[in-house]
């Protein structure tokens, strides 16, 4: 893991580290850096269409459900309207769209993250506190394709950085 | 500070000539139409074009103020082209005439015979002259907002430093948020006026939301178009990012929502209240040629857009985006045409009909081609005498690089 002083040269050290064919990357900074995604090769994530199988399944759960209670299982007449009213239903399938849009989100972004995750190995890095602070980290992972001890600390020492560390596990 | 001009460019002189062109030919169809006798259909034409194009100019005036409120790389760049189309106001005031003279060809209530309880009751306040009078005071307040606005952004872009730029910029934000309290107010009068009354028994208090929300849809596919349309010539190719077409994409997306949302209640509550002053309204919409536009409506003013605009990607695109804002303005055309289509000519309230025969008439093609060939005359006009962006503005800077980015 390597240490920068500032966004400009983490954001230049990432794009080295992804044309040298690194795969299995991390960066860590204080606030979000929108150039990161694309100087690392952050793949874009598949959560936008995971939410959206979540509000159709939401919206044919909610149509579905009130399907079978008010026309299969207990039909009974209000204010005169078939059981099959569907300007009444769209309300309630409206709100379970939203309802499981919003689950799968939120869970979803939680799952892919793979949070909550109580132990990460950075942490035993004493500097890296200073990811919440000031400086900028970044990670290349050891079960990476491309990765051998003696080369990648050698690669991170010509990146420029403040100081390269070895993360215990 | 900045030295660049960024006046707008050539090819618009272009399309000037062809705007007042088809306006010119519009206005000669239709007046062909009005004078053969067919007054009252090419006063509903009329009425068609004016309401859709009107829309599009007090929706500016809307954008105008919102953006100056919210602030955002948004309102930076929509900024100069939501103020030509409020400038227009004063304009479109003087489209509105042949609407206030034939008020009695058009509306019912103007012709209401005084056994016609529910009309008599309202009394003076559908008196012709008065609701004249109203739509004169609606243009005036709408002229004023837009004229303060446009001139202190004006003065913005001849400051000389931060400070006094800065100035103008807290001056504008400070009269937008009482002024858009205002603004929804006078829209919702305006459309009772000049929508409801074509179904002088029908009442809907939806009604002022659904326009609101419609003609800020309006202007902004509008200006998506405008804004694409300048995205890859200079000078406003080194200004405008896919970002802010990003923006500007979901901003629609989330107008289109509301126009669906605010339609939707209206029928809803229309449809569980069930009463007989009601009813009439989509019982006549839902039947025939007009069951068939107002199902569309649903698929193409709302599935349609929405799915699309759900995309990331589409919207990044400054010229898919115009595609799809130049198609939803042909819905919002559509939409005002489902509105005043199927409403009782005269004489026909009182027969209480519940099945209208689809009616189109040329008069229907031909007055928004005439009022938009001027209208859009006069936009191009406005939008020519100043800079496309507000080049001095404090936030001008950011606003560039927050469109650049990825």
């Amino acid at each position: 893991m390597a240490e920068f002083d500032t966004t400009t040269e983490v954001v230049v050290a990432a794009e080295k580290v992804r044309d040298a064919g690194f795969t299995e990357t991390d960066a860590f900074s204080p606030f979000p850096i929108h150039e990161m995604d694309e100087a690392l090769g952050i793949k874009r994530t598949v959560l936008p269409y995971l939410v959206f199988i979540g509000g159709v399944a939401g919206l044919l759960i909610g149509l579905g459900l009130q399907y079978y209670t008010h026309v299969v299982e207990y039909p009974i007449i209000v204010g005169g309207r078939p059981h099959f009213s569907l300007p009444a239903f769209v309300p309630p399938a409206y709100e379970m769209t939203i309802l499981l849009a919003s689950f799968t989100a939120v869970f979803g972004m939680l799952f892919l993250n793979g949070l909550p995750k109580p132990y990460h190995p950075v942490f035993n890095v004493p500097r890296f506190n200073l990811a919440s602070r000031e400086k900028f980290f970044l990670l290349i992972k050891k079960d990476d394709p491309k990765f051998d001890y003696d080369e990648t600390k050698a690669f991170m020492e010509d990146l420029n950085p403040q100081e390269v560390f070895d993360v215990d596990e | 500070m900045n030295t660049d001009t960024y006046n707008a460019p050539k090819s618009l002189n272009r399309w000037q000539s062809i705007a007042l062109g088809a306006g010119g030919i519009g206005v000669i169809v239709w007046l062909v139409g009005y004078l053969t006798g067919n007054e009252e259909e090419a006063l509903r034409g009329w009425l068609l074009g004016f309401i859709f194009w009107a829309g599009i100019a007090i929706g500016g005036l809307g954008i105008l103020m919102l953006q100056y409120v919210t602030g955002g790389a948004w309102g930076v760049v929509i900024r100069r082209v939501a103020e030509a189309c409020a400038k227009t106001i004063p304009y479109v005031g003087l489209l509105f005439i042949p609407i206030g003279l034939g008020v009695y060809k058009l509306y019912e209530f103007a012709n209401a015979p005084a056994t016609d309880k529910i009309i008599a009751w309202r009394g003076w306040y559908m008196d012709p002259p008065w609701w004249a009078f109203r739509a004169f005071v609606y243009f005036v307040l709408f002229s004023i907002m837009a004229y303060l606005l446009s001139s202190w952004g004006a003065k913005q872009d001849a400051s000389k430093d931060y400070e006094e730029s800065a100035k103008w910029l807290s001056k504008a934000t400070r009269f937008s948020g009482p002024s858009i309290v205002i603004f929804v107010l006078l829209v919702t009068f305006a459309s009772v006026d000049w929508m409801m009354t074509l179904e002088p028994h029908w009442f809907s208090t939806m009604w002022g939301f659904l326009f609101t929300a419609g003609w800020a849809l309006s202007c902004f596919c509008f200006s998506v178009a405008i804004l694409a349309y300048f995205s890859d010539k200079p000078p406003l190719d080194r200004v405008l990012g896919k970002r802010h077409f990003h923006d500007i994409g979901k901003l629609m997306l989330a107008l289109v929502m509301v126009w669906a949302y605010f339609n939707f209640s209206q029928y809803l509550i229309i449809w569980s209240g069930n009463l007989t002053e009601e009813t009439p309204f989509y019982v006549v919409r839902s039947k025939g040629g007009w069951g068939a536009m107002g199902l569309a409506l649903i698929v193409l003013h709302f599935a349609f857009p929405f799915l699309i605009l759900l995309m990331q990607d589409f919207k990044r695109k400054a010229k898919w985006l115009a595609s799809l804002a130049i198609f939803i303005l042909i819905m919002r055309l559509i939409d005002m045409f489902y509105i005043i289509g199927p409403s009782p000519k005269l004489g026909e309230l009182k027969q209480h009909l519940l099945e209208v025969p689809f009616r189109v008439t040329p008069w229907d093609f031909a007055g928004p081609i005439a009022v938009g060939g001027i209208w859009l005359f006069i936009f191009i006009w406005h939008l020519r005498q100043r800079p496309l962006v507000p080049l001095n503005d404090p936030f001008f800077e950011n606003a560039i690089k927050h469109g650049k980015g990825h």
